[in-house]
């Protein structure tokens, strides 16, 4: 035991330790704050929340699942763009060779599908929590329209990348899903044009959705998400029963009048 | 002032404390923080560990046990029947089948993401903020919209397979395109609205019925699309599928 806490004060109590991590193991209110603050990840959330936040039956952590998913996701694309040209040349065969003669191939390829379709599921169920526990209300009416905008951007992502694959099942989908597009009113066919690059889904398409794929749409949500996070803290931390925040009780007075 | 890490409320020396009234009643916040709270580390962060590996872990054997699709090469000669969305937009698809293509394609879509954008500047009400379905009124209310919406539109895509609209009037085709849907749906939300009101809901409830309604025809459409549209989108029954007609 001595030689242990010797060890542990020889690890941590030096100048290098201390320039990276600037408090102590947090086992103590002070060092509990500031673990919150001085980690980057860590400081998203508040130092304190409310214990109506913690009840698993209120939130069931949608939310944060849904955003790891979309880490696992960044994660799992990013090892993928290693193996991948989007053309239709390559496209396919890239995939297949992708499953049989990469290590964790196959995995790799069945994480990042699997991840995407509960990724809209859980956005989709994040959207009904939030709805049906009225946590959409002031002050946090702008989040909620965030919200909306990142369930229709999950949409998309999923969407574009849908066609990467190259297969039939995926030629056929976006076939139909651009034609749906196609349909709008007055600016159908150049909406449908300005997607695909051409009359038909070809290396135009590919090209586009593969761009939209990786970093248009990745970053645009990244930022979204930013704001939505941000939005949450500024607007005083998840929502909870009126009597048990008094910025909630001020928010009402207002409305009352 | 000197604030011990322990105090939450630490005695500012430059005020003076006394006692101003006695008042009946509990105290609910009596030995916790400010607006009951605790600190986020570690309770907060222990539930969100649990959460990320969590999903991590059911990610990692679902992958493992089931490989993600991958058929023929795309041939654009090749036509698939039935040729299928991904699934998440086989509601659409599904609208589709039953209506101008401009109306259920489009339309409709761009008129619920800006409805549900609307939604928190509709009911601005904070009083059942944190309740789920905001009261046990609510709750009826839920329930019903939910019942009701589940056979309105199972009833409906089953009239329009085995009777069809377009059999009945098909010329011109603004009436079965755009006049009865648009009817139609007008009178679905109509009774649904009246439906409701024996509760004498506020506007909070209008809107829960609403949503509820928006939600479980999302779902009905998504998994009828899915799971029961074989050759030529006709009805089926799931284990009657064509092989390969589930987009996941």
């Amino acid at each position: 035991m001595r030689t242990l806490n010797d060890l542990r004060r020889r690890l941590t109590e030096n100048h290098i330790w201390t320039s990276v991590f600037r408090q102590g193991y947090p086992d103590t209110p002070i060092d509990q704050s500031l673990v919150m603050t001085n980690t980057l990840l860590l400081h998203l959330n508040p130092v304190k929340v409310k214990r109506h936040t913690l009840k698993i039956t209120y939130t069931w952590g949608l939310g944060l699942m849904a955003f790891w998913l979309f880490a696992v996701l960044v994660g799992t694309g990013v090892l993928l763009m290693f193996f991948y040209v989007p053309s239709p040349e390559r496209a396919y065969s890239d995939i297949s060779s992708l499953e049989t003669s990469v290590t964790t191939g196959m995995l790799l390829r069945n994480l990042h599908r699997w991840s995407a379709h509960a990724m809209v599921l859980m956005v989709f169920l994040h959207m009904c929590r939030v709805f049906y526990t009225g946590s959409y209300k002031p002050p946090r009416e702008f989040n909620w329209v965030i919200g909306v905008l990142l369930f229709v951007l999950t949409l998309l992502l999923s969407f574009t990348g849908y066609l990467l694959p190259w297969d039939q099942l995926s030629f056929w989908a976006i076939t139909v899903g651009t034609n749906i597009a196609g349909y709008a009113p007055l600016v159908g066919e150049q909406m449908r044009m300005f997607l695909l690059g051409s009359k038909e889904v070809g290396s135009e398409a590919l090209i586009r959705f593969y761009a939209l794929h990786i970093a248009v749409l990745p970053l645009a949500l990244t930022i979204l998400i930013s704001v939505h996070f941000w939005r949450i803290r500024k607007d005083g931390g998840l929502s909870a029963p009126a009597n048990e925040t008094s910025r909630e009780r001020a928010s009402r007075a207002d409305w009352v009048n | 002032m000197e604030q011990k890490p322990h105090e939450i409320f630490p005695k500012d020396p430059r005020k003076t404390y006394g006692l101003m009234e006695m008042v009946r009643g509990t105290t609910p916040m009596a030995d916790t923080g400010v607006e009951d709270t605790v600190m986020s580390w570690p309770h907060l962060v222990v539930m969100e560990a649990i959460a990320i590996l969590g999903v991590s872990l059911v990610m990692l054997v679902i992958s493992m046990v089931a490989n993600a699709p991958l058929r023929e090469i795309a041939n654009p000669d090749v036509t698939e029947n039935p040729a299928k969305a991904p699934w998440y937009f086989l509601n659409l698809q599904e609208l589709l089948l039953h209506m101008n293509p401009s109306l259920a394609g489009v339309i409709i879509p761009t008129i619920v993401i800006a409805a549900l954008m609307a939604i928190p500047y509709l009911d601005r009400d904070p009083r059942d903020v944190g309740i789920w379905f905001a009261s046990k009124k609510g709750r009826a209310i839920c329930l019903w919209s939910a019942l009701y919406t589940a056979i309105a539109v199972v009833a409906l895509i089953l009239f329009d397979e085995y009777v069809s609209m377009r059999k009945l009037i098909s010329e011109p085709e603004v009436i079965p395109g755009w006049v009865i849907p648009l009817l139609v749906m007008g009178i679905l939300m109509g009774v649904l609205r009246l439906g409701v009101q024996r509760w004498r809901p506020s506007k909070r409830e209008v809107v829960l019925a609403l949503f509820t309604g928006f939600v479980v025809a999302y779902v009905i459409l998504t998994v009828v699309g899915t799971f029961f549209r074989g050759y030529g989108m006709h009805l089926v029954l799931p284990w009657e599928l064509p092989p390969g007609s589930v987009p996941l």
